[in-house]
């Protein structure tokens, strides 16, 4: 995979996924313990998008499985198709078989719907295995979890039990939408990514939006820092300064003042109640100089 | 040895209340040994496999800093050129700090201490703020050992010391004199409350160095609110107690789950379907679903709102709320001489409105004083013939009964009634029984009494009823 954290920064530079030391050093301890990374955060920070870069640098698949309330083994794991079961029953209903042989026929790989932890338990190419907003997930569906987390196998009744061929590289994301079990957490390596720092996002602006005037990427940048510490409902993300950035660059604009400011704030504040309180405040926040 | 280290700092955060599991441990080792002891990288390793919630990481920054700086300094490699930027910033302020201190004999001699903080907070100069907070801190002169559990206090003598109040107003009239724009006024608000937190790391660094290990433990203790008993806690503690109980039911909720009872209709149940298929000849007439096992505790909440109690019953009614699903039905009433049931309330508000429109509208009290006697008979007679003989009562209160009648006949038939009482009580155990609790003269109905005090002992009770 890689040999150091310095390898790792730099490989995902070079997919232009910016971190600070801090941020590979506890990706880096995940994949050396071998541990799931748990990463936590607000919205648009770059959780899901570590992973993806993860699985890029490291030249693994990616399997996602995004996470929702309701969300069970049947469609996590594995279930039996148990259409073409009764199918093939029917087919074979003359050869009048007994319960018992009936089964062994049926309960088969061959009937076995794969989903995303089956898969990656079964692969034997590297993955990387997303576990996307674990939190939306019930509180049942996370006990579940645990278990396969722990051990990497699974126990099939039919079929007896599956281990990992190789331990996939896991990562879990949360939005903290829901504070999700002690248990599962304390399985993992925990990596808090927060909004980036001035320099930071900066630079992941200029990365992103070639052509960017130094002067304008500063200003704007700095706008969505002093953002970020009102009191609103949903402060921008990395995505959002990216757009805001990339439309700034379409108006041919080159300095940021209030009037700007107040007819492209839609980009950057979601809802309405946070543009109604940030609108009429726009001049005190730009910066002063 | 560095294991050892590691191995106390654990136990370290576990007396402040931080959960940390074996296995939890064992990471930190394995991956203070994957990145090595530089101060910077120590740290990540730690704080990324000892830490699962964010709530924990500012007692976890305290205690590393206290642990690995202050008392045992030799097991990491500090960063070079620690906090050795900005010195010449400092100079200017400098001049200034000693004109205050009768050395220096320029302009600003004789300058008092709070103008030289709006001065530092207006410049946002940080090693100026440093040198005012060691100063206030100086101020306090020899600290005896009791200091430790008084640090609070002694932040606030530092400040008065170095004119922080007048400070305050003297800025807030600028604010409005010189119309400050808000950004501004942020980064000053950022100057305090980093002057702030700064006394209070150095106070507790002097008491480290000088006390030991003693005193971060005692520091350590104190962050636990909860060991924290209930009538002392403060506004702020009280906030994050109701966090901490709202993460607390989901914890002990998910620990409870099975796996199959999550799915509605449950799973399709494929031998009995197949079974009966060839019961039918082979073709398959009916899908057949697995059963959802459930056996769900019925509960009734019988809840003291009088007085310093009032308090223990309100998490008690949001931790049960909050994992009523777990249960197949509550019940819930308030009483201090009355009683009045407050169920419905919990059926299309939000916890916290619940609780808002429960206190303030049910029919509770005709006096400040608790009355158990009457309350248990009024209970028997209204709402008694209404449970089910499965259901669990839980009675929440001191038993203090202001020494009127016990009415402890109507308790023993209520008893008979229902599957069992439990009965916890937010007093301290040495008390039952004293002045006029009464707790004792009920005690032979209750299958249990528990003392309930703290939100951990709230954790153990709740698990006591799943
Ligand atoms: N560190 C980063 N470097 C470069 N781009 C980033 C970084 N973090 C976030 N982004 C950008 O922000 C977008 C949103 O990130 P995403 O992973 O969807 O957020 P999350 O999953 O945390 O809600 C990404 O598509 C990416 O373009
Ligand atoms: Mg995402």
């Amino acid at each position: 995979m890689f040999q150091s954290r310095e390898e790792l920064e730099k490989k995902l530079a070079e997919y232009h996924y910016l971190i600070d030391r801090d941020v590979a050093t506890v990706v880096y301890l995940a994949v050396k313990l071998q541990k799931p990374l748990l990463v936590e955060g607000p919205a648009g920070v770059g959780k899901t998008e570590l992973a993806k870069a993860l699985a890029a640098v490291t030249n693994s698949r990616l399997i996602r499985l995004q996470c929702y309330e309701g969300l069970d083994e049947a469609k996590a794991l594995y279930e039996w198709n148990y259409q073409k079961q009764l199918l093939c029953l029917h087919l074979k209903q003359n050869q009048s078989k007994s319960w018992h042989e009936a089964k062994d026929d049926i309960f088969t790989r061959e009937f076995l719907l794969r989903r995303p932890l089956l898969d990656a338990l079964e692969s034997t190419e590297p993955v990387v295995l997303l576990i996307d907003e674990v939190d939306k997930s019930d509180e049942e569906f996370e006990s579940f979890l645990l278990e396969i987390l722990s051990d990497y196998q699974i126990t099939i009744p039919e079929l007896g039990t599956i281990k990992a061929k190789r331990v996939p590289l896991t990562v879990l994301t949360s939005n903290n939408f829901r504070d999700f079990g002690d248990a599962l957490k304390r399985r993992c390596v925990h990596l808090y990514l927060d909004y980036p720092t001035f320099e930071r996002e900066l630079e992941i602006i200029r990365l992103k939006v070639p052509g960017i005037d130094q002067l304008l990427s500063q200003q704007l940048v700095s706008f969505v820092q002093v953002l970020r510490k009102q009191d609103i409902k949903k402060p921008p993300s990395i995505a959002e300064t990216i757009d805001w950035a990339r439309s700034l660059l379409t108006l041919c604009v080159s300095r940021i003042d209030a009037d700007i400011v107040q007819s492209t704030l839609s980009i950057l504040l979601k809802y309405q109640s946070d543009i109604d309180k940030i609108l009429p405040r726009v001049s005190s926040l730009l910066p002063d100089d | 040895m560095l294991e050892e280290r590691i191995l106390e700092f654990a136990r370290l955060l576990r007396k402040g209340g931080v959960n940390v599991s074996v296995t939890q441990v064992t990471a930190a080792i394995q991956a203070a040994a994957a990145v090595g002891l530089a101060q910077e990288d120590f740290y990540i390793a730690l704080l990324s496999t000892l830490v699962v919630d964010q709530i924990d990481q500012p007692l976890f920054d305290k205690l590393f800093r206290l642990y690995f700086f202050s008392l045992e300094p030799g097991v990491i490699q500090k960063n070079i050129n620690y906090e050795e930027q900005d010195t010449e910033q400092l100079t200017v302020g400098m001049q200034l700090v000693d004109s205050i201190e009768g050395i220096g004999t320029g302009r600003g001699a004789g300058a008092s201490p709070y103008l030289l903080l709006v001065k530092a907070v207006r410049e946002t100069n940080y090693p100026l703020l440093r040198r005012l907070g060691e100063m206030g801190v100086e101020s306090l002169g020899e600290l005896e050992q009791e200091a430790v559990a008084e640090i609070d206090k002694l932040v606030d003598q530092a400040k008065v010391a170095i004119g922080w109040y007048q400070a305050v107003n003297t800025l807030e009239k600028i604010r409005v004199q010189e119309k400050v724009s808000e950004i501004r006024y942020s980064k000053w608000l950022e100057c305090l409350s980093f002057l702030e937190k700064y006394m209070e790391s150095l106070l507790e660094d002097l008491l480290v160095k000088k006390f030991g290990y003693d005193a971060i433990e005692e520091i350590a203790l104190a962050a636990n609110i909860k060991e924290k008993e209930f009538y002392r806690l403060d506004q702020l503690e009280i906030q994050e107690i109701r966090k901490q109980i709202t993460k607390m039911a989901r914890k002990l909720a998910s620990r409870y789950a099975r796996r199959y009872r999550r799915a509605k209709h449950g799973k399709i149940d494929l031998r009995r379907t197949i079974k009966n298929a060839m019961i039918n000849g082979g073709t398959p007439v009916r899908l057949k679903y697995r059963k959802r096992v459930i056996s769900k505790p019925e509960l009734i909440l019988l809840c003291d709102v009088s007085g310093s109690v009032a308090l223990f019953s309100e998490f008690m009614l949001q931790l049960v709320y909050t994992i009523q699903n777990r249960f197949s039905h509550i019940r819930s009433f308030l009483f201090v001489n009355t009683v009045d049931e407050v169920t419905e309330y919990f059926k299309n508000n939000s916890i916290e409105e619940a609780l808002e429109k429960a206190f303030a509208k049910a029919r509770y009290a005709m006096s400040p004083f608790s009355d158990y006697g009457r309350v248990f008979r009024q209970f028997e007679k209204e709402y008694l013939p209404t449970f089910s003989p499965q259901s669990t009562l839980i009675i929440l209160g001191d038993a203090r009964n202001n020494y009127r009648h016990d009415e402890k006949d109507s308790l023993q038939r209520i008893g008979e009634q229902v599957r069992r009482i439990l009965w916890f009580n937010p007093q301290p155990r040495d008390e039952w029984n004293t002045e006029d609790s009464i707790i004792g003269i009920y005690a032979p109905y209750c299958r249990q009494i528990f003392e309930c005090r703290n939100l951990k002992q709230l954790e153990e009770v709740t698990e006591a009823i799943l």
